[in-house]
């Protein structure tokens, strides 16, 4: 019974992505795996500002750091994607993990400034330390992913190993939506005063919310140095930081499905509105600011009938004699 | 022993003393009211015992042990309870989540079992055709019921309740009383109530403290209470004749 949403969610995103992957000419693939790539970093961000309502815009920081810390021990020490892809999101989570104790401490607007402190931090590091990092030259030769001996090099086939990531992503985060530590995080969020007061600890579920949040991105960041097979750090900038919450808010936040949806949306737009040229950018600013007044919810707001917010899996009643215990 | 325990609680805000050498017992099962004009301190004193608020001076106990530095949450943890003046529910969750979010304090239940205890609770508290309800869609008297169950749903043995019948009609102040009645007969909950309701402290409180500018002014049986003229002055007025007297 619980696992019906995080299952049905799985097999949407599988059937609607590969059936898109077979219709689709090559260079909408292209914008397709960055879509699904930017959602698995904005499924992240969900848990940090959608369920535990941390401001954060720094979270392209965290993305950079999967896809640097992959990159460097694929390219330095030859390691191979494989392997070098749990180590790096493991090693952004643990750095998530020392930096998320004293920055939480933080609430509001001064958490969301010193969170875009962190990316610019990172912008500087990575531009700078050039014998690890290239510097502004980035990383290339990123070696591609194989699967049984077959390269990834297609945009199909990347696509496919992307929605499957993808697909198991979302299923993860609407499990645990659903679970005691969802509801923990909403509890904090909406008043954490309160939610101390059911024994809850506030601060470990933040950091637990945040930690979460960079391993999604750095899982993002790993399929990202995989796909483009080179890196620089204007991949992870700040401004990346701002499209992955314009996302989030634009496809509705607290929903793993907005999250996806607005991944798509804001990747695509900038392609769709190309044809206007330089003033692409003032009506791309009207739609996104239309949809923050007129669906404040987010797209998911527009179909009530889509799994938005999962709500408990199991709307019938419990039965009355075991509840009378 | 005693349950909770304050001994010599201070708590100044710059010039002013919110609470001065403040002590409290409440043994188990014990139901003691805590009275007195607007801004005396009451709430403070339950921020002391809660860990919301450090006090300057004194100790507060849990079962003996001294928690003055603890956490909130392990203060709960290890059996307090509270409810807050103004009714602080989760409001993105539905009424069943926020009494779940409380019986998750047992680590061991998973996600069936955490229902169960939860629609078992609000069917005690009468709310279960409303466990499905978003928060937004109560009445302030029934949102403060969801927040009672959901710190009844914590499974403390000594609830601190700020002003619980605040806001409520006279038929959810007699409910309420009952249910709290209820209660402490079958868990021997003991419970700390801060009230202006006087009808509903003279009913339930096994012994009252009145405070007065930070400071305790008296403290008895309620009928001594209503007597003392210290009191009377104070707070509940010259010439106060309880209606169930």
């Amino acid at each position: 019974m619980a696992m019906r949403i995080p299952l049905a969610l799985f097999a949407v995103i599988m059937v609607a992505g590969v059936l898109l992957s077979l219709v689709l000419p090559e260079y909408h693939l292209r914008l397709l795996n960055l879509s699904v790539i930017s959602a698995v970093a904005v499924i992240g961000l969900n848990f940090a500002f959608g369920y535990a309502g941390l401001i954060s815009l720094g979270h392209a920081a965290f993305v950079g750091m999967g896809a640097y810390g992959l990159a460097i021990l694929t390219t330095r020490y030859g390691w191979s994607p494989w392997s070098a892809m749990p180590v790096a999101v493991a090693a952004t989570a643990v750095f998530a993990g020392l930096i998320g104790f004293p920055l939480l401490r933080l609430k509001g607007h001064y958490l969301a400034l010193a969170t875009l402190g962190l990316n610019v931090s990172f912008y500087i590091v990575a531009s700078n330390w050039i014998a690890l990092t290239g510097g502004t030259n980035g990383i290339a030769r990123i070696p591609e992913l194989h699967i049984a001996g077959r390269a990834l090099s297609g945009e199909r086939e990347f696509l496919w190993f992307g929605l499957l990531v993808l697909a198991a992503v979302a299923a993860v985060a609407s499990i645990l939506h659903v679970s005691r530590h969802g509801r923990a995080m909403i509890a904090v969020r909406d008043d954490e005063i309160a939610a101390e007061m059911t024994g809850i600890d506030a601060t470990a579920v933040k950091i637990a919310a945040f930690v979460l949040s960079a391993i999604c991105a750095a899982i993002a960041g790993c399929l990202f140095a995989c796909h483009m097979r080179f890196i620089a750090p204007e991949d992870f900038s700040y401004a990346h930081s701002i499209t992955y919450l314009a996302m989030l808010i634009v496809g509705g936040e607290s929903s793993i499905a907005g999250a996806i949806l607005g991944s798509v949306l804001l990747t695509f737009l900038p392609e769709w509105l190309r044809f206007l040229g330089p003033a692409y950018l003032v009506l791309f600013g009207i739609l996104v600011l239309g949809i923050l007044v007129f669906l404040p919810k987010g797209i998911v707001g527009l179909a009530r009938f889509t799994p938005k917010p999962p709500k408990l899996a199991a709307p019938t009643p419990v039965p009355t004699p075991e509840a009378g215990s | 022993m005693n349950v909770l325990e304050a001994r010599g609680i201070s708590k100044r805000y710059g010039g002013l003393a919110a609470l001065s050498d403040i002590d409290l017992k409440v043994g188990a099962g014990e139901f003691v009211a805590v009275i007195g004009p607007n801004g005396a301190g009451k709430s403070t004193l339950l921020n002391v015992l809660t860990g919301l608020v450090m006090p300057d001076d004194g100790q507060v106990l849990l079962d003996g042990r001294v928690v003055t530095r603890t956490a909130t949450h392990q203060r709960i943890r290890a059996g307090l309870g509270r409810t807050f003046q103004q009714g602080r529910t989760f409001n993105r969750l539905t009424v069943l989540e926020n009494v779940m979010t409380g019986a998750a304090i047992r680590r061991d239940l998973g996600e069936a079992a955490l229902r169960r205890t939860a629609m078992a609770i609000l069917e005690q508290m009468g709310l279960s055709a409303e466990a499905d309800e978003a928060i937004g869609s109560l009445s302030y008297g029934r949102r403060r019921m969801v927040e009672l169950s959901r710190a009844l749903a914590c499974g403390p043995r000594i609830l601190l309740l700020d002003e619980p019948a605040a806001g409520l009609n006279s038929g959810e102040v007699d409910q309420l009383a009952d249910r709290l009645s209820e209660l402490r007969a079958k868990h021997g909950l003991a419970v700390v109530l801060i009230e202006h309701n006087m009808s509903m402290v003279m009913r339930l409180a096994e012994r009252i403290m009145v405070l007065n500018f930070g400071c305790r002014i008296a403290e008895g049986a309620p009928s001594a209470i209503q007597a003392d003229p210290a009191v009377l002055s104070a707070y509940l007025g010259e010439g106060y004749v309880h209606a169930g007297m």
